[in-house]
């Protein structure tokens, strides 16, 4: 298992194995989030009391849902990192804040849309999902602008390690004090709707084909910026010499 | 005193001389100490101009602008907690000695909010009648600061140790700081706000107090980790 474990360390393995298994999820999500794009944005019976609005709701459940699985991902490549000096962990790590950033916002975008429609607002202080999701937006744009800040990239990669564990911590802290601001004001969240299983089987099935097409693509693009990552750290090693020099021939 | 403390150098030496050293420094140089609470006093008067004079409006916002007034002082002051410091290299000493870097980072915190948080708390009450704020809650509003500001004080080290080195970090320092503070913030005006209107605020005290606890085992810790990432 350690031996697994330091291999997946080596960036060229992680690239040539993620030369392999590319297309594969490629094609996967491709295929999912197609079929679940249309299928929720087209074929999905209008909600009795929310109308076609609900169809919005697939996209916003499975990207609000990945969101989370941000810092959560970082803390663990951070300790990675910080632990066993992995680079890899921190190349996968570094784009991982931004895109988190980039959920964050498409789940706030999505949610204030379906809002503006289903409770007349686009955006409600009183919910406490939607100031929590704000504040991960704030924290991960955060690690973003620490690491843009820092300039010697192995003190980045370790000062964003810490950042993301605290920040990991944090996310759940103010989740709760959020929750517990919002609850004392305005028991009932209009959000609750969301989780209601008033909506049949044929909602759900398509969102859940969502949420692993959500995550598809959060596994690709990740895998893609971290190739792009690695080829540009090790842009002096012999293998990507001779990577380079094969895809020119190959070209010419 | 100091040379016995320089021949058996036990850790509570260090931490106290590290205190006594940070206050020594701060009081030579009134700057640290009048700086911060200048500004908080002048974001808190600002607050009726921009809004309204009308006393049922400022009650209403007392509690909210005295703490945001405090957050943002903090999160200013902050930048002066490790840069001295560390532009004359006595940081790095710091981090070459033996004793725990938790606790010698403990006694620069414990300075600093003596410096620059406890005079801001110690004004508040004044600046609090000034906004009109109800009578029965200056006592909470005045327990909220005592236990918020030195929780502000320790999350923010953490975010001023990552960025010690940087040239020009006022505003990283803001991005990465003010998000962290939400809790703080929230239990801290729930409980001025609720001992305005008559409820009980201790259990929103108790969870600042949780908090607080928290930061303090746990902040030290990482900022002495983030010290050593950036002083390397």
């Amino acid at each position: 298992m350690w031996l697994w474990f330091a291999k997946l360390g080596s960036p060229k393995w992680f690239y040539e194995l993620s030369t392999k298994w590319l297309p594969w999820l490629t094609a996967a999500m491709v295929l999912t989030l197609g079929v679940a794009t249309i299928w929720a944005l087209l074929y999905l019976p209008p909600d009795y009391q929310q109308g076609y609005t609900s169809r919005i709701l697939v996209v916003h459940v499975a990207v609000a849902g990945t969101s989370l699985a941000f810092f959560p991902l970082m803390a663990v490549a951070g300790t990675i990192t910080l632990v066993w000096k992995m680079k890899l962990a921190d190349m996968v790590a570094k784009n991982a804040a931004a895109l988190g950033a980039w959920f964050s916002f498409i789940t706030l975008a999505t949610g204030s849309l379906w809002g503006s429609v289903s409770w007349g607002t686009w955006w409600e202080w009183s919910d406490s999902r939607l100031v929590s999701m704000l504040f991960q937006f704030f924290l991960l744009l955060g690690v973003v602008s620490l690491r843009s800040a820092l300039e010697d990239s192995e003190k980045a990669a370790k000062a964003c390690a810490l950042l993301s564990i605290v920040g990991c911590i944090n996310v759940v802290v103010i989740k709760y004090s959020v929750e517990w601001w919002n609850t004392l004001h305005q028991p009932a969240s209009p959000v609750s709707m969301e989780s209601g299983s008033a909506n049949g089987p044929e909602f759900w099935i398509a969102t859940a084909l969502m949420i692993l097409g959500v995550y598809l693509f959060l596994s690709v693009s990740l895998i893609l910026s971290t190739r792009n990552e690695i080829l540009q750290r090790e842009r002096k090693a012999l293998w990507v010499q001779e990577l380079l020099a094969d895809t020119k021939s190959g070209r010419g | 005193m100091d040379s016995t403390a320089l021949n058996k150098p036990s850790t509570w030496s260090a931490f106290a001389l590290t205190l006594k050293r940070d206050l020594l420094i701060a009081f030579k140089r009134k700057n640290d100490i009048v700086n911060p609470f200048m500004f908080f006093v002048i974001v808190v008067s600002l607050f009726p101009l921009a809004i309204s004079p009308e006393p049922t409006k400022l009650a209403e916002i007392a509690a909210g602008v005295i703490w945001i007034a405090v957050l943002l002082s903090a999160m200013l002051s902050m930048d002066s907690l490790f840069r001295a410091d560390f532009e004359d290299g006595s940081l790095e000493m710091l981090l070459l000695s033996p004793h725990p870097l938790f606790f010698l980072v403990l006694a620069k915190n414990i300075a600093h909010w003596i410096v620059s948080g406890l005079p801001v708390v110690i004004a508040s009450p004044l600046l609090a009648y000034m906004l009109k704020l109800p009578g029965d809650s200056y006592l909470t509003l005045l327990l909220s600061l005592l236990i918020g500001t030195p929780t502000l004080s320790l999350i923010g080290s953490i975010a001023v140790a990552l960025t010690v080195g940087l040239g020009s970090r006022g505003l990283i320092l803001a991005v990465i700081t003010l998000p962290f503070s939400v809790p703080v913030l929230i239990f801290g005006t729930l409980a001025v706000q609720s001992s305005a209107a008559g409820l009980p605020a201790g259990g929103y005290l108790a969870l600042m107090l949780a908090i607080l606890a928290g930061s303090l085992s746990l902040a030290p810790l990482t900022s002495a980790a983030a010290l050593r990432i950036s002083v390397s």
